[in-house]
Order: structure tokens, then C-alpha cells, then sequence
């Protein structure tokens, strides 16, 4: 898995798991090692999609990772 | 406070956009703006107290001097007279504007210390930064030679020399509950009969035990023989509680001379003059006489809880103010015309801002369970009189209307509903629900009496004087009913049942075998080997739990004891023995089951994929549960998605659930307290869900190691409850409330758009009928949008007075970690 912010690379488990941003979806946040960034993960592809911030996102319920409740629905 | 006034938006705008603290601020009195303003937050922000607030170390000094050169006394009398000196001597103050006095600190800022509790919370003080008053170096070294003095000898060490080695070990790994079994750390109950209904000031109590020991000593004079050696230790208790009735009458005549100095000496203002001459009467009657006014009634009632905190660590407040306060509200409100309503309502808000004032040091893991409070501060309102008569008046009114002007997270309030609970209160209720303060709860009364009466056999008369001893667990107010500590009940991590069941009891957590050999569960066959499995783990669970509390109970009047409390209560007062002594208390039990729902999902999850579709293998559910679930995502989600969950009135977990609670509820009749009463389970959380993320390993229904749990009781987990609000209300009216378990908690989330108006009021009333239809004994509700949170999320300083209701209690948004903000926002908003 690659991080979005710093490029670091390695296995997903070198990813400190931190928790899921809902049980029924395959999103969940996990640390870079590197620079310590959180990153929305897609555990079922093993892929960082984006850091997570309190800012605006296109997915998730919380703030910075709102619309994931309808991706889960869908 | 939130970061920008608005004072140009009108109240009608404000509603529109829910920005109820901005109307709250707009409606108080100037008085309760200025007293809610000035209050210190005492509740760990996450779990990191808020800046400036510093651990008092005036008050654990000064009761540490008198604890050594007391030494020769038996315990009882020794911490009376400790204490006592911690009365005389500690600095006191008086809140500009306040008509309210008395804090457990010397200072506002300060959160009290329990010295001789735990030397392993006493070790915690070295991990604060910030915490320490200025200068630091100086206050470190005095916390490294109190906490020396301590080491070995707090009631918690004293306890650890005599458990079981194995039991011991086990409980303190923290993996399987929490808690310390000791009154130095209580829930403790109020007799408020004996001081309100019956009218005892702390004169008369004198007058009681004086009496007691007249003919206690006249037995010691008669014919020697064994029966008499017992009155000679109850002569010393009866002494330690007149010291510490003694003392804290001159306490608060302290407090009145402090008034009367301020009014006579500095004050220039003719008004507040006027107030601080009333606080100096007031503190002068009160609590040595039974209260005569409304204000002397309230004092009474704060001076008998600090008094109580400066004893001991309350984690809790039980209380039921609009009952107890009602005699003199009535006389000076409706019938004397003393006071109006408004300066009423100025006192009942200030009341709960002294409340919430409240705060002592408690380690990391216990903020991390109560995130944004320091204990759990639910009073009771509304239910019935003894009689079976609607107990709801205008003070109730009046507490619901204050609650909404001060906005405090704590206390909060559990609604006691019944059927014949007037349109005008349930509308109040709904009020506070709807401007998002997350309370009061709303308890069934008629059946959770009746759940009283059936587990603990409590007389219907004494049933009917039900507070909540903590958030959500029923206990009466009487004599033989109180419950004088929280460690007469015990907390469990109960998902660790089926984690044990399915790993042998090994706890690939902490690594170490915890719970009995089972079987591997690779090799399991059947669901009921399975289930049987779990049934075994549950049982060791609860046991090993319930005898460490049990002994804790036992040994509690020789470790720590509470003379004042004893004091307080009539049948201490009678029988000379400490309150804590499990002699005399009707007992009234509970095992209060955290992170409970994911068993039934789990073994659900289990039964379906595995044992009935043998679409995987154990040998298969194993491996990914021993990985996290790394590297198995698409048969976590099926376990997520292809499993029947919870809350959507589905037979098929619904079942299970029923299932693993009648198993429980058969065991706790065969297991008892020290009184010899049953343990039923309580199933609720507090944050407990967030705390134990780290200690619970990966579970069947799709959780790995480090996700919140379920956010408690018996609420379906976020976001998997699909079908609706009657489906969850379906699901859970499966469950006996009264036969199955002592309460169970049940979190919804409602939209705030829907329930707006008239309109609203009439749909969320319609949904609360069905709730009792169904039997249920408790619901809460939190009735924030998302888009609300989320802002709150991004600009935390705009939305600093955002309340919302965590599990048991309520606590501001913005104090909460971002993992439980996460968790409460993951909830599914019900349309209903």
C-alpha cells in the first residue's frame, strides 16, 4: 500500500490499524508509519485512498470521510 | 463557551438552524449566565483533563497528618476523625453570584484527590502533565511523600493481599472488567428517606445515636457474656459518626461565616448583600435542622453529597430532587408565596451547575470509559408515589425547564415514565430531548418496580422510591434497600465470553489463559458445542467478578468504611454497624454488562455461515480471526452482511440473544451477593465501548481488534440496524425485562428535522407508546444531525455547548474522543 501523502510504501499490516469508519464497509482508517498521516483505507483492494482530515471528503459519515453510509447501503 | 455571541439572530432563527445553547444563553436569568460561564470542566477532554485544572492537594495532606497520628484508633473512628480535621481546616469559598454552596476542593479549579484509595491511581498523578499546582517540583515532591506514606496501605492494597493470586491477577489485567472493589470508590446510595421523608437534621441523628449508645452501654453494664463484645465496637462506630455529624454542622457554619463576614464586610451591592445574610441563615440551619425553606432544602441536599465526596470517590449521584425537594418547593412557590417561580428556577439551575462543578482525579482508563465527565450524575425525575400516585408536580417542570438554561452534560436525568404521567410533563421531556441534551432517559417505571420487586424482593412500597444508583440501575432510597456502595456490584467486558469460547479462554490480548479450557473450537462440530462453550466462559466470567467484589464487600468496614455515610443512613444509625457492612442491606445487586450485544451477533454470525450454510469452516473463522481479519475482508464482510444482525426483528440472532440472556439471568439466580440476593445482568456501556476497542480481539460479527464496539446495552450495533425504529423496538420487546435481566440500556437516534413542532411531538409520543407496549425498561435518545456533528468535527470552538448522549450519560461533543465521536455518529438515524 502506498501512503497518498508521503509515497511511503509497504505491506497494508505496516499500517497501523486504527479502527473501521463502519462495520459494514470496507473503509477503514489506518496510520502511515512515515508521517504518521491518517489514510481512509479499502481494505478489500489493500489501497490508501486519501488522507483523513476534518475537512470535507467525498465519503464516510464523520466529518472528513462523509458519504460512505450510501456506499455501504449501496 | 461557544466562540461568537448571537445576539442579532432571533430565537426563531436560532431554532431553525437547532443552535439551542445560543437560545438557552438568550433566556437564562443573568444569574445562571454568569454562574454556568464561570464554572471549571472537570471531565477529561478524550482523556486528557482541560487546561488549568489541577489536582487538589491541600485536602489529601491535611487528612494524611491526622490518618498517622490517629493510628492506634479502630477504622471507623480513625477516618471520622481524619476527616474531621479535613472539615475544620480545609480553605473554603463562595462563587461570586452563587446562593449554593460547597465543593469537595478548596479550590474551583481543583479536582479532588482520593488519597487512600489505590496506590495504583495514586501512581497515575505522575502521568498527568498539568495537573500538578504550581510550582510543579514543589508539588511532585509532595505527591512522591504522600504517595510513599500510601504505598501498601490504601484500601485497594489491602484488599490485593487477600484475594485469590489467580483472581487477582486476572481482574487487575483489566481485560475482563473494571472497577475496584472498595467504598473508596463508590456508588453510593442516599437514605433519603430517613433524612427528607422523615425530616432528620443532622441535630436529630445526634439525638438518635445518643440514645443508642445510653442503651448500648447499659447492656455493657449488665451480666458479662459474648453477646455483649459487639456493642463495644458499635459504641466506637456510633462515635465516628457523631464526629463526623459534628464536624460537618461546623463546616457549614463556616460557610455561613464566611457569608456573613462577605455581606457585613465587603459586599456593596444592597441586593447581593441581601442574598449572602440568606445564604449565612441558611448554612446556619442546614444541615444541622431539617431544611425549612426551598434554598435549605437544595443546600441540604449539596452539603450531604460533598460531604459524601470528601469520604470517598462517588463515581455516581444517585438522587431524586424533584421527590425529595417537592415538601418545600410547594410551600414556598404554590402555597407561602415566598419566592416566585423564577427565582426557584434560578436556584434549581444553579443547583445542577454546582453539580457539575463537581470533579475528582480518576485514572487514564476510567475517563477514557466516562469521556467529557467525572461520574456518571444521574438524577431521577417524575414515577410515582408510594402509593402507586403520580409523583410528577411543578418542580419537575421546573428542573426540565432549568436543564435546558444551564445546558450542563452533568447531571443528567432518567425519566421515570408511567402511564398516567400528565401531557404537559411528557412535553417538557420531549423539550430537553429535542434541543439535543441526550436526556433525561426514559424508564419504564411500572415494570422496572415490578423488576425490583422480582429480583431483589423489595416491598412494592419501597420499589416505588427507585433512583438510579448509577445510569441505569433501579435502587430504592430506604432503609434496607440503599445500597451504600458501587462495588456491591461488579462490571464485565462480556464480549471476552465469546472470544474465550472460541479460543480455549486463552486471551491472544494480553496473552495469557484466562478463562477455563473449553475445547478448540476448530474442532467444534455443532452450534451447542459452541454455545456450550461460551455458557462456561460466561459463567467463569461473572464468578470470577462476582467473589472478588463479594470479598471486597465483605472486607470493605475493616479497609476503608464511611462513617458519614454511615451516619446518614438510618440503619447504621440503629444498629451501630458501618453502612458498607452487608448486614442490614436487603441487597440489590447487578452485574452491569458492557459490550454485550456483539455475543448474540457473533454467535449468530457463527451459526449461519459456519454451522448452518457451511459456507466456512472454523478452521477457516479461526485463521482470520487470529490475522484481525487481515487478508479475509471479503468473509468479514460476509460475516458483516450475510449474518442476520440484532435490531431488525430477525428470530434468528433475535433468538440467540434471548438465549444467551436466559442463560445468564438462570445463573444469577444461583450465584449470590454478601446479603444473599441474586446478580442479574444490567447490559450498558458507558464509553466502555471506546475503552475496550484496544482489549478486545476480532469477533465473528466482523469487528477487528482496535474498532469501537457496539455502543451498549441492548442497542443494535451502528449502523446495522436496517429496518426501521419498530424493528429495533420489535427485537427488543423479545427480551423479558423483568425476568431476563435487572435493565438494558437502548440508544436510538432520531432526526431532528422530523421531530420538529407539534407534528413532531405527537410522532415521537406515538413511538414511546409503542416502546411501553412492548415492555421495554429504557430508552435515550440523541437527536443531533449528523451535518451538526460534522460541522462540530471540523470548527470543535463553534460548537463547544453541542451535548449529546454517549451511552449512560451525556457529555459535550467537543470533549469526546475522535473515535467515539465517530462511533455516535456511525448511529442510524431512525426515521419514525
Amino acid at each position: 500500500m502506498k501512503c497518498t501523502e508521503c509515497s511511503f510504501e509497504a505491506p497494508v499490516e505496516k499500517f497501523r490499524y486504527l479502527y473501521n469508519a463502519r462495520i459494514d464497509a470496507s473503509i477503514s482508517l489506518r496510520q502511515c508509519p512515515q508521517c504518521q498521516a491518517w489514510l481512509a483505507t479499502d481494505e478489500l483492494a489493500g489501497e490508501a485512498t486519501q488522507k483523513v482530515g476534518p475537512g470535507e471528503a467525498p465519503w464516510g459519515k464523520s466529518a472528513g470521510i462523509e458519504g460512505l453510509a450510501e456506499d455501504a447501503a449501496s | 463557551m461557544a466562540a461568537q455571541p448571537a445576539k442579532d439572530t432571533s430565537t426563531q432563527e436560532l431554532e431553525q438552524k437547532q443552535e439551542w445553547w445560543w437560545i438557552a444563553e438568550k433566556k437564562r436569568s443573568k444569574r445562571l449566565d454568569y454562574l454556568r460561564k464561570a464554572v471549571w470542566k472537570k471531565g477529561a477532554l478524550g482523556g486528557n483533563y482541560a487546561p488549568g485544572i489541577k489536582v487538589d492537594l491541600e485536602i489529601p495532606q491535611l487528612f494524611t497528618n491526622m490518618w498517622n497520628f490517629w493510628r492506634y484508633d479502630p477504622p471507623m473512628l480513625r477516618r471520622a476523625k481524619s476527616m474531621a480535621h479535613v472539615l475544620e481546616n480545609m480553605p473554603i469559598f463562595i462563587t461570586d453570584h452563587a446562593q449554593l454552596v460547597g465543593y469537595m476542593g478548596t479550590l474551583p479549579h481543583t479536582l479532588a484527590w482520593r488519597v487512600d484509595g489505590a496506590t495504583m491511581v495514586n501512581e497515575e498523578l505522575y502521568n498527568e502533565p498539568g495537573v500538578m499546582p504550581e510550582p510543579e517540583q514543589a508539588s511532585l515532591k509532595r505527591v512522591a511523600d504522600l504517595n510513599a506514606y500510601w504505598a501498601g496501605n490504601t484500601a485497594v492494597d489491602k484488599l490485593a493481599r487477600v484475594l485469590d493470586p489467580e483472581d487477582a491477577v486476572k481482574f487487575l489485567s483489566g481485560a475482563i472488567g473494571w472497577g475496584a472493589p472498595t467504598s473508596a470508590y463508590g456508588y453510593s446510595g442516599k437514605d433519603y428517606e430517613f433524612m427528607f421523608a422523615q425530616r432528620h437534621g443532622f441535630e436529630d441523628i445526634l439525638d438518635l445515636i445518643d440514645q443508642s449508645i445510653e442503651k448500648a452501654e447499659d447492656l455493657t453494664m449488665g451480666n458479662p457474656g459474648p453477646e455483649i463484645l459487639p456493642v463495644y465496637d458499635r459504641i466506637q462506630n456510633w462515635d465516628a459518626m457523631k464526629i463526623m455529624l459534628n464536624a460537618a454542622i461546623a463546616y457549614a457554619r463556616r460557610y455561613a461565616r464566611l457569608a456573613r463576614i462577605l455581606a457585613e464586610h465587603y459586599e456593596t451591592d444592597p441586593k447581593r448583600k441581601e442574598e449572602l445574610l440568606r445564604l449565612a441563615q441558611t448554612c446556619e440551619n442546614v444541615p444541622a435542622k431539617a431544611p425549612s425553606t426551598f434554598q435549605e432544602s437544595l443546600q441540604y441536599d449539596h452539603f450531604v453529597q460533598i460531604l459524601a465526596r470528601l469520604e470517598a470517590h462517588e463515581g455516581a449521584w444517585p438522587a431524586r430532587p424533584d421527590y425529595y425537594h417537592w415538601p418545600m418547593y410547594e410551600k414556598d412557590v404554590i402555597k407561602e408565596k415566598n419566592i416566585t417561580r423564577e427565582e426557584a428556577l434560578d436556584l434549581v439551575g444553579e443547583f445542577m451547575i454546582r453539580a457539575y462543578e463537581v470533579g475528582g482525579f480518576g485514572p487514564r482508563w476510567a475517563r477514557e470509559g466516562l469521556q467529557g465527565i467525572t461520574g456518571t450524575w444521574v438524577w431521577t425525575l417524575g414515577g410515582v408515589n408510594k402509593d402507586g400516585s403520580d409523583a410528577c408536580n411543578d418542580l419537575t417542570l421546573a428542573f426540565l425547564q432549568a436543564a435546558r438554561l444551564v445546558r450542563v452534560a452533568n447531571p443528567t436525568f432518567g425519566f421515570r415514565w408511567h402511564p398516567k404521567v400528565r401531557d404537559e410533563v411528557m412535553r417538557e421531556v420531549f423539550e430537553c430531548i429535542r434541543h439535543g441534551l441526550g436526556y433525561p432517559s426514559i424508564r419504564n417505571d411500572p415494570l422496572l418496580i415490578q423488576n425490583a420487586m422480582h429480583w431483589h424482593g423489595h416491598p412494592l412500597e419501597e420499589a416505588r422510591t427507585w433512583v438510579h444508583q448509577a445510569c441505569m440501575s433501579p435502587c430504592p432510597t430506604t432503609k434496607h434497600g440503599v445500597q451504600p456502595m458501587r462495588m456491591a456490584s461488579a462490571t464485565a467486558n462480556c464480549a471476552k465470553m465469546v472470544e474465550y469460547a472460541l479460543h480455549n479462554g486463552y486471551d491472544h490480548v494480553v496473552q495469557m489463559q484466562m478463562g477455563p479450557k473449553t475445547g478448540d473450537a476448530r474442532k467444534f462440530k455443532t452450534f451447542d458445542e459452541l454455545f456450550a462453550a461460551w455458557t462456561t466462559q460466561m459463567k467463569w466470567l461473572i464468578n470470577t467478578l462476582v467473589r472478588t467484589v463479594n470479598l471486597g464487600r465483605y472486607k470493605d468496614p475493616e479497609f476503608y468504611g464511611r462513617p458519614f455515610l454511615s451516619a446518614i443512613s438510618e440503619r447504621a444509625v440503629e444498629s451501630g454497624l458501618d453502612v458498607v457492612s452487608p448486614v442490614g442491606d436487603r441487597g440489590n445487586c447487578w452485574v452491569t454488562g458492557f459490550t454485550w450485544v456483539e455475543n448474540a451477533d457473533s454467535l449468530a454470525a457463527v451459526k449461519k455461515l459456519v454451522f448452518d450454510e457451511k459456507r466456512y469452516t472454523m478452521d477457516d473463522l479461526l485463521n482470520a480471526l487470529e490475522n484481525n481479519w487481515n487478508g479475509y475482508e471479503q468473509m468479514r464482510r460476509d460475516f458483516v452482511n450475510d449474518a442476520p444482525k440484532w435490531g431488525n426483528d430477525d428470530d434468528f440472532v433475535d433468538g440467540i440473544m434471548v438465549r444467551c440472556l436466559q442463560e445468564v439471568a438462570k445463573h444469577s439466580r444461583e450465584i449470590k451477593c454478601p446479603s444473599g440476593n441474586s446478580w442479574p445482568l444490567l447490559p450498558e456501556n458507558v464509553s466502555g465501548n471506546i475503552h475496550y476497542s484496544s482489549i478486545v480481539g476480532a469477533l465473528p460479527n466482523g469487528r477487528r481488534l482496535g474498532d469501537a464496539l457496539y455502543d451498549g446495552g441492548i442497542s443494535p450495533g451502528p449502523g446495522l440496524d436496517k429496518k426501521g425504529p419498530s424493528a429495533v423496538l420489535k427485537s427488543c420487546g423479545k427480551i423479558d425485562h423483568v425476568g431476563d435481566g435487572r435493565a438494558f440500556l437502548l440508544n436510538q437516534r432520531l432526526s431532528p428535522s422530523q421531530l420538529a413542532g407539534e407534528k413532531g411531538y405527537q410522532l415521537w409520543k406515538a413511538y414511546i407508546r409503542t416502546w411501553a407496549d412492548l415492555g421495554l425498561d429504557h430508552v435515550q435518545f440523541n437527536m443531533v444531525s449528523d451535518e451538526t456533528l460534522r460541522a462540530a468535527q471540523k470548527d470543535p470552538e463553534k460548537y463547544q455547548e453541542v451535548i449529546v448522549r454517549v451511552a449512560g450519560y451525556s457529555a459535550h461533543f467537543v470533549d469526546i474522543s475522535r473515535k467515539t465521536q465517530d462511533n455516535i455518529i456511525q448511529r442510524t438515524v431512525q426515521g419514525i
